[in-house]
């Protein structure tokens, strides 16, 4: 299998089937990068979109420093933070940001981003780069611009707190965090 | 938890779940989990954690390449085009300047592979996670015959056709074809890697190498130890623990003297971060330092696998890159 690094020489390069490729392996995870910070499917496609555009244009500038994986949700998170400045502005305006839908979302989904929504902000955004984007702790420093250790410490810490809230919901609510609690085949845990 | 009681804080702890210490913390690591009831509630508290978190799935159409970027897409190449056909002076001097590139590119990517191939600080492991195994289909190829002719591949034809093929099955590896000369052609999995390597569950791994006579009497065992074990779903440190003890009790042999195999394919793919790497030869010796063969100093082409060294086979792994893949075509510039 051909390295990200390498497609991305090869689309440098000229090749446009390098560029599918990376677009093949990148499209969902970027859509889920999206999806799950802001709630807003639509949206989401739209600023995947983005991100590809935006490597397009700035195909001539990669420079294999860092792993594509790592530029592409650098560029991901750019754009999240120009969205959400973009609805702060908007919300001072007197609009407001969508409602997330809820529509036929599980209750083990909804309970998890209202578990999620308890962490602040910058704790969140570590766990979950780290839990969904299954980025490395010096790919999270790197992106984030913060050190090693903080990244480090504040998992530490999310995850305590996620896990107090896990306890406390599950007495509260048994059934609700039996179901949020099955493996998912599709998606590793911790070894 | 103070740290009078653990070897280990919380947050290394942590750490170590998540692939991120180096070895010898991660070993330290293991076997205080293994024996600390308090450490092991932790430890499922944090999975459970990570597992909970699974459940927020984010659905995703299919779709194919959005129309916007079809557009930007070609209009970026058929500039490319158009300047190469109007500037073939400049595109000359582009072309030239890519190529410089491209060769400081590979020399850059080749010894960053090297880099991380023989570092034993797994912090520097950039590569995505496989914190668990995955289902074994996953593992197996499904085509005998790619199997067979991928572990051919490890070696020139000269050495390869003659030798014992092995496969992986769901009880173990198992001979393919028997062989005339005492070399073993097989295919690795990524339970070959360091015991504490972020890729060591990593399903596309695919090691195809071909073991002399001495490596096959020696080295092989291993392979076939560990293999084992993994598919009777022993955890890490029961493995480990099997290993030292298979060591101490003579069951696994020391690398007999002249151990060695040949890592030519070029259809392998030892891990994220180094692809199918560099064609290669990989020498074993009982643990020894790698100043004895100047491994790892400036300029030299050896390299210290560190593939066991100590964790916990007592074997030294020296690699040395070549100039041509199994196939005889040129591989890139060291």
């Amino acid at each position: 299998m051909t390295s990200d690094e390498a497609l991305m020489l090869e689309f440098q390069g000229g090749s446009r089937a390098a560029f599918e490729e990376l677009f093949a392996r990148y499209r969902k995870p970027l859509h889920g990068f999206f999806g799950r910070r802001l709630n807003n499917p639509e949206r989401a496609e739209d600023l995947v979109q983005e991100t590809f555009l935006a490597v397009i244009r700035a195909a001539s500038r990669y420079e294999p420093r860092a792993l594509v994986r790592t530029y592409l949700y650098g560029i991901a998170l750019k754009l999240l933070a120009a969205e959400r400045r973009k609805f702060l502005t908007s919300s001072t305006l007197g609009q407001t940001a969508p409602e997330p839908k809820t529509d036929g979302t599980p209750d083990c989904v909804l309970w998890v981003r209202q578990a999620m929504e308890k962490l602040d902000s910058p704790d969140r955004e570590i766990l979950m780069l780290r839990e969904y984007e299954q980025l490395s702790y010096s790919d999270i420093a790197e992106l984030l611009r913060i050190p090693l250790n903080t990244v480090r410490s504040k998992l530490f810490r999310s995850r305590l707190a996620l896990k107090s809230y896990l306890e406390s919901e599950a007495k509260t609510n048994p059934a609700l965090r039996a179901s949020a609690g099955q493996p998912h085949p599709r998606r590793r845990g911790l070894q | 938890m103070s740290t009078n009681r653990h070897p280990i804080e919380q947050e290394e702890l942590m750490a170590y779940l998540d692939g991120e210490l180096p070895m010898d913390q991660a070993t330290e690591a293991l076997l205080h989990l293994e024996l600390c009831p308090e450490c092991q509630t932790l430890a499922a508290d944090f999975r459970g954690v990570s597992q909970e978190l699974m459940a927020w799935e984010v659905e995703s159409p299919e779709i194919g390449i959005p129309s916007e970027i079809n557009a930007a897409l070609g209009d970026r190449l058929q500039k490319r085009e158009v300047a190469k056909i109007t500037s073939p002076r400049l595109e000359n001097r582009v072309l030239t300047s890519r190529w410089v590139w491209a060769g400081a590119l590979a020399i850059v990517c080749v010894a960053m592979g090297l880099k991380l191939l023989t570092s034993r600080n797994r912090n520097e492991d950039r590569s995505t996670a496989y914190l668990s195994m995955a289902l074994i289909e996953q593992y197996l190829m499904p085509d005998r015959n790619a199997e067979i002719a991928m572990a051919r591949s490890a070696a020139p034809a000269a050495i390869s056709s003659d030798a014992k093929i092995l496969v992986l099955g769901r009880q173990g590896y198992e001979t393919a074809i028997e062989g005339k000369n005492g070399f073993v052609c097989l295919v690795e999995r990524s339970w070959m890697s360091p015991f504490n390597s972020a890729e060591f569950w990593n399903p596309k791994v695919r090691g195809p190498l071909c073991f002399n006579p001495a490596a096959a009497r020696s080295i092989l065992p291993l392979t076939i130890k560990r293999t084992e074990m993994v598919l009777a779903g022993l955890p890490k440190a029961q493995m480990i623990d099997r290993i030292k003890a298979g060591f101490d009790n003579k069951e696994l042999p020391a690398p007999n003297p002249g151990a060695m195999c040949y890592m030519m394919s070029r259809a392998g793919y030892l891990n994220d971060a180094v692809g199918h790497y560099v064609p290669h030869l990989m020498f074993y010796f009982p643990l020894t330092d790698k100043s004895s063969w100047g491994a790892d100093l400036p300029d030299s082409p050896v390299t210290l696998n560190p593939q066991f060294q100590g964790g916990p086979e007592p074997i030294t792994e020296f690699v040395i890159p070549v100039g041509k893949w199994s196939d005889g075509t040129a591989a890139p510039a060291m």
